[in-house]
């Protein structure tokens, strides 16, 4: 049911929803909300959830595509982002009401996360991606990604790696950077 | 593999805000600094952008059947009433700008949610009536309030999310022309109504969003810019 659009239609749609119209963003949903709940489904793990969070994503969609830019974003890349954010956002929220941290159920989502060599390798992005990974040194480059996919912070990155706070900070902002200026290249 | 010696601080805050990487307490020091500095904000947009590259990896899930009719329902106005409030969506984006997407995005989920949020309906009072929901950046409602640009009565209902919240909540408006104001502390529990006057009761009536901050008991922050982070937010309609 997923419709193929390319990024300038995807952007015309998303700039008409931004004003006000309804069919537009119909066609937006039906776009990019497969996408999106993979999105969500990779942080939340449980698809009720995630399912009731791309529909927030979605009415928070709708209420900020008036001010989405196509000449400063893409328009997958704004639409990730909120996903992903609104995610984590209940991610957190709801981590207040469990007892611990349920890491070895966040082991298995590890486990069970689709293998790079398995997915859209001829996906350009993907590519490129993965050869700026390679360049990072393997363990740094795990745990970033584990931060993008799921939403972890220093202090569970750390508690799972079994390092110092202040290791897991100085690998993510250094691999970060490092990341940015291959991404850039 | 060689490490680059120099870490550009800023750049790499951006970076963690936007991997979402820091603790609470720490992300909403970096909002705060997004909505307030407008070349870290483009930091962090830029880092989303670099970001969101990891997306390519995730496998599409195609939503249930009953996720649209959901969405769909959650965007319905009454039919007599689209062109207004299309034309009022357009004018409110097109005039907040960046800060009032700053202040947006800087909402941040301090408060446990509450089950049931509690829906108030406005007072019947004479005038130009303005509504807004606020809401934590989950969507749950934080609080309702009602304007009456007539006679500056200001009717506030929060809901449960600022209870038992030691800091004291404090109101703002957000301005059209991108500024902030503030209206003054709150009642983050029960209901209240004031009456505002002078100057203020003119913004209130031509604020595009209203906001409110988490600031500590005993500290006012100046009049335009909040000190604590903000909780909650949500745009102004006319009823």
């Amino acid at each position: 049911m997923t419709t193929l659009l390319t990024r300038d239609q995807l952007a015309y749609a998303l700039g008409m929803t931004g004003q006000g119209d309804r069919a537009a963003f119909r066609t937006v949903y039906l776009a990019t909300s497969a996408k999106l709940l993979g999105v969500c489904l990779r942080i939340l793990a449980d698809r009720q959830i995630a399912e009731d969070v791309l529909q927030e994503t979605y009415l928070t969609v709708w209420k900020k595509a008036g001010s989405f830019d196509a000449s400063r974003a893409s328009p997958i890349t704004w639409l990730v982002t909120i996903a992903r954010n609104r995610a984590i956002d209940r991610l957190r929220a709801t981590a207040k009401f469990r007892k611990s941290t349920p890491v070895d159920a966040a082991n298995e989502i590890v486990d069970d996360a689709v293998l790079p060599s398995e997915t859209i390798e001829r996906d350009d992005d993907a590519r490129r991606l993965h050869g700026c990974l390679d360049q990072l040194d393997e363990k740094v480059g795990g745990v970033i990604r584990t931060a993008f996919m799921e939403g972890a912070t220093y202090d569970s990155l750390a508690t799972r790696e079994n390092v110092p706070l202040g290791t897991m900070k100085s690998w993510i902002r250094r691999g970060l950077l490092r990341l940015r200026t291959c991404l850039e290249q | 593999m060689t490490e680059p010696t120099d870490i550009n601080e800023d750049e790499a805050l951006a970076g963690e805000l936007a991997l979402r990487v820091l603790s609470p307490e720490a992300e909403a020091e970096a909002r705060l600094r997004e909505a307030n500095d407008p070349a870290f904000a483009v930091e962090v947009e830029a880092w989303n952008a670099h970001l969101a590259i990891f997306a390519a990896d995730i496998a599409p899930v195609e939503p249930s059947q009953g996720v649209w009719p959901r969405i769909a329902a959650g965007i319905a106005t009454p039919a007599n009433d689209n062109a207004r409030l299309t034309f009022w969506r357009r004018w409110a984006v097109g005039s907040t700008g960046l800060l009032a997407a700053s202040v947006a995005a800087m909402a941040i989920l301090l408060m446990q949610p509450a089950p049931a949020p509690v829906v108030v309906s406005a007072p019947a009072e004479s005038g130009v009536m303005r509504v807004a929901t606020l809401s934590l950046d989950n969507g749950i409602s934080a609080m309702t309030i009602a304007y009456d640009s007539v006679t500056g009565a200001l009717y506030l209902a929060p809901t449960h999310e600022m209870a038992g919240d030691t800091r004291v909540p404090h109101l703002w408006l957000v301005m059209p022309e991108g500024g902030v104001q503030l209206v003054g502390a709150i009642d983050g529990t029960n209901t209240s109504r004031h009456n505002l006057t002078g100057a203020l009761s003119g913004m209130a009536g031509q604020a595009v969003s209203v906001a409110v901050s988490m600031e500590t008991p005993g500290h006012t922050p100046g009049a335009a810019r909040p000190d604590g982070p903000v909780v909650a937010s949500g745009q102004m309609q006319q009823l």
